[in-house]
Formats: structure tokens, sequence, C-alpha cells
């Protein structure tokens, strides 16, 4: 796999959050990710991609490989247009949901995944990043 | 030069006190051809190979007659020939005198060795360059043995990070030792799991007499692998609860009713045991059932 | 997709085996057929075979964990067999919990537990 190996998948309807995780889990394995780490990953990606279907009903995951040196990663990154997160704080309080869930998508995944950078406007939508790296 | 490098290595097969030396270069070159460890040869000013040695034959696999006259960069890797490293040896031996290196090497049949390398500048008594001299050592079974040395180093410290040990059917023990941080506990999760589902085992004993002092990070992520010990269906039991971590755990509000606690290992044991339906008793108390939880 | 589920009467017992990557439809579905299948066979419990399921997020587990609740309101007991290390690593990391269920290694564990379970019950008979 290139360093610059990357893809998209739309997520529109439920069953594209199952399909996105297909992905994810392709590329984590591609990488070398072990069995536990992919896990991770994949229920990262499964998390967030629900909350892009959830809170702005369409969005897209976009996926790509990362190299620093020697060591190998992975990135995703979430992007909606949806109404925004108007209090992040609270949004990575425990057990906050608006969306009927049980509120650990975003901290959740934060602690599966090694970085989470979240970009997001009221009215303009939602960029959530989050990365891994494998160790060695 | 061919034909003397090819009578030297007949003349070495012979006994080495019968090896005439008829005087000081011939003595030289015996000594240079009966070294076992080290192989010596010369270079002309180019870095063309002018004489070759028994020892650098088997070291190198080339005979005399098929390496005299080649430049020394044949020894070499072809990155190493590339970035032009073996013009930069020469350059530095000019310049200081003396150039060393330990690298890899390659032989006749493509093969690499791990080797110490000096090559040494050769002047005349006017100071003109007339060569230089090589000296290569094989360190192939060193490198080895290092190699080995560190993946052991590794698999101890694995190990000693955290132990996993199956200490009776159905029974797993992890005995910990220090603080546990989140990069450990991962490793701990996930050896003490596997070692459970791949041993069938419904106990993990988690002993803590070797962990100094409880803090709420550690607390904490006991507290996750006994959740995720919980998930896949085996039960912990926590030992070595000395009575400053029992206070410890009180004073800072840390609820740890998910798992069975007991004072010593001994105790644990027996829990566990009981969690298995192993009877460890007298005839007169065999019949009390297991289910004691 | 929710043909991926499997449930069968086992002995007092209905065993219901997930897919690997069961998508949210295939989640829904365990409930409903589930509870259907409580009311048709008088059973005494639920073994919940997670031994393929290579994911478990946090909607995958919240319904795991509601339909244990409704399977303890219909008078049977949730038994979760088989879960695997790493999704058992990663659902507690991302903080979910499965409510009111027992878990168990395998499927014969659950097994050899249910008569126990059915012997409580049914003492005195």
């Amino acid at each position: 796999m290139s360093d610059d190996d990357q893809g998209a998948v739309q997520i529109e309807v439920e069953s594209d959050i199952a399909a996105a995780r297909r992905v994810v889990r392709e590329v984590a394995t591609s990488i070398g990710f072990g069995v536990t780490e992919t896990a991770r990953i994949v229920t990262a990606a499964s998390e967030l991609g629900r909350n892009v279907y959830k809170y702005a009903s369409k969005g897209t995951m976009h996926w790509r490989t990362l190299r620093n040196g020697e060591i190998s990663g992975v990135e995703l990154r979430f992007e909606d247009h949806g109404p925004g997160i108007a209090d992040l704080d609270e949004a990575f309080q425990e057990g906050h949901s608006t969306g009927g869930g049980l509120g650990m998508g975003l901290p959740g995944a934060k602690r599966l995944m090694d970085e989470m950078e979240i970009r997001t406007s009221n009215g303009e939508g939602t960029t959530v990043t989050v990365r891994k790296w494998r160790q060695h | 030069m061919t034909k003397e490098a090819t009578g030297v290595a007949q003349a070495q097969t012979g006994k080495a006190d019968k090896i005439r030396v008829d005087n000081d270069f011939d003595m030289l070159r015996t000594l240079v051809d009966n070294i076992r460890e080290y192989a010596i040869i010369m270079l002309d000013p180019k870095g063309h190979v002018t004489t070759w040695s028994p020892t650098a034959e088997r070291l190198k696999g080339y005979r005399a007659e098929e390496i005299v006259g080649k430049h020394f960069s044949t020894f070499y890797t072809r990155e190493d020939v590339a970035s032009g490293k073996t013009d930069r040896e020469l350059e530095t031996a000019v310049r200081d005198g003396r150039f060393e290196d330990e690298g890899w090497r390659v032989r006749k049949d493509g093969t690499k060795f791990w080797a110490t390398v000096v090559i040494t500048a050769l002047r005349d008594a006017q100071g003109s360059l007339k060569g230089f001299g090589k000296i290569t050592r094989d360190l192939s079974d060193r490198k080895e043995a290092e190699e080995r040395i560190k993946k052991q180093a590794q698999e101890i410290l694995e190990m000693a990070t955290v132990p996993v040990v199956q200490v009776w059917e159905g029974v797993i023990l992890v005995p910990l030792i220090g603080m546990l941080d989140s990069a450990r506990t991962q490793q701990l999760m996930e050896r003490l799991l596997q070692r459970l589902t791949e041993t069938n085992s419904p106990v993990a004993l988690i002993d803590i007499t070797g962990v100094p002092a409880i803090d709420t990070q550690t607390a904490q992520h006991l507290i996750e692998t006994i959740k995720a010990v919980r998930y896949i269906g085996s039960e912990v039991v926590l030992t070595g609860v000395r009575p400053s971590i029992a206070q410890t755990l009180v004073h800072l509000g840390i609820d740890l009713s998910s798992a069975t606690t007991r004072s010593s290992l001994t105790a644990g044991l027996r829990v566990a045991f009981e969690m298995i339906n192993l009877h460890v008793a007298s005839h007169d108390n065999a019949q009390v059932a297991a289910a004691g939880r | 997709m929710s043909d991926d589920i499997s449930v069968l009467r086992v002995r007092d017992v209905l065993l219901v085996t997930m897919p690997a990557d069961p998508d949210d439809a295939t989640v829904s579905a365990l409930q409903t057929r589930t509870l259907d299948a409580m009311e048709q066979h008088d059973v005494k419990g639920l073994i919940l075979d997670l031994s393929r399921v290579e994911i478990l997020d946090s909607y995958f587990a919240r319904t795991v964990a509601e339909t244990a609740k409704m399977v303890t309101l219909m008078g049977g007991e949730t038994f979760i067999a088989g879960m695997r290390p790493s999704v058992a690593i990663t659902a507690t990391e991302l903080g979910v919990t499965l409510g009111a269920t027992r878990t168990v290694l395998n499927v014969n564990a659950a097994l050899d537990a249910v008569p126990r379970l059915s012997q409580k019950k049914r003492a005195g008979r």
C-alpha cells in the first residue's frame, strides 16, 4: 500500500454506516493493524459515521493511509453539512446526546483513536478527523 | 601477483612449521595468510584488488584469479556503491591515514555478512600513495548473537510487563508488578483476554501484591480490565489487597465491588477453585457446594 | 440481511447467533425476532451467541441491553456467549454497558448454566 492511498464512502442511508465499517476494516488490516487495534478503528468509524447519519442525515467519510518515517497509520475524516455542534464541551460529556443515542459517539471515538480534531460551525456542518498510528 | 597468491595458498596447506620463509616479506605474507579471522588484502591507489589471501577467499568466496584486478566495490551492497560509499572510504583513508567501518558486505554468491573493515593508506618513504591495506573481519556470528539477545530481552521485557500464567485448568494468574499506565493496561487486557479464551478459563486471578501503591489511574485501569474480562464471560479475583491498598481504595472512593477481592493470593486461589467447582477441602467439608458467592 | 441472524430453540432456551458485522437493520431485527420467538416458544431464557461478531458499537450494545431488559420482563434470563477479546476490549474503552445480562465464555457454558436456572425455577415439582 503506497503512502497516498485514499478513498471516500458516502453516508446517505443507514446501511452506509456498515459499508463504511467494511472499508475501514479493509484499510486497517492492509496497513497491518492487529485484531484489537482494527476493532478500535472500525468501532470509532461506526460511531462517527452514525453521528453523520443521525445529525446531518448525510455526509462523507474520507480515508487515507499515513506514513511518518517508520510509523504508518490511518486517517478518517467525516464531513457533513448538517446543523453543526452548538456546544462542543457538552458533546464531549459522557452521556450527552441529542440524537437519542447513549451519547458516547464523540468521547468514545476519541478514546479509541490516537488523535481527534473537530471543526464545526453553527449551520454549516461538522468535520471530525481521527487518526490512529500503528504501534511497534 | 596472481601467481604468487596462488603459490602461497598452496604452501599454506602444509603444516605451519614446514613453511619455508625466505625473507621478511614472505614472513609477513605467511602471517597474513594464516590469520583465520581477518581477511587481509591490498588495493592499488584506485581501489583495485592487488593481493588476495586464503582467509579472504574463505570469507568472500572469490578465488585469487577471479578477483585480483577487480575494484573493491564488488564487496559492497548496491546501495552503498550507488551512494558513493567506496570512494568516500578511500578519500578518508588518504586524508586521515585510516578508515574504519562496520556494516554489511556481499559475498560472491550474493549473500551478505556483517563485517568490520579497516582501510589503511600505504605510502612509500617519499610519502606518495602506493595503495591501501584492507582488513575485513566477519562479525556475522556476533551480529546474530546480538540480535538473539535483543529479541530475548524484548520477550523477557514483555513477559515482565504483563506475565500471564495458567496456574490450573480454568484459572489464569497475572502477578502485576509496578503501576498501570494505559499502554500497559492495553497489553494486559489483550494478553489476559486472549489467554482466557484460548484456555476457556472462567477465572482470572490478578495479584497486585507487587503494585507499590494504587492511584486513581491504576484503579481505573483495573476496573476497565475487570469489565473487559466480564464481557468475554470470565470473572476476576483480585488478590494482594493489603491494608494500605484497601485504605487508599476506600479513601479515593473507588468501587471494586464488580470483582471478588481477597488480601492474599492463597485466599484468592481458594475462591478461584470454588468458582470452577474444584473442591480443595478435607473430606468433612467436601460436600459443601461450590457456589459460595 | 436479517437472514444472517439465526434463531434456534435448544432445549429450554433460545439460541440467537449474530453475524460478524451486522448493519443497523440486522441489529433491529435481533430485538423483534428474539421477542417474537420468546412469545412463541415457552423458553427459560436467551443465549445470544456473539462469537462471530467483530464489532460491537454503541447502537448494537444498546439494542442488546434493551432486548435483555425486555426478555427479563417476559420472564427469561439473557446470556451473552463467546464475545471475542478484541470486541470486549473495544466495548470497554468505548464505554458501553450490557445491562441485565450474564456473560459466559461460550454457548456450551451457557447451556450448562440453563438447567441450574430451570431447576431453581421448578424447585419442588
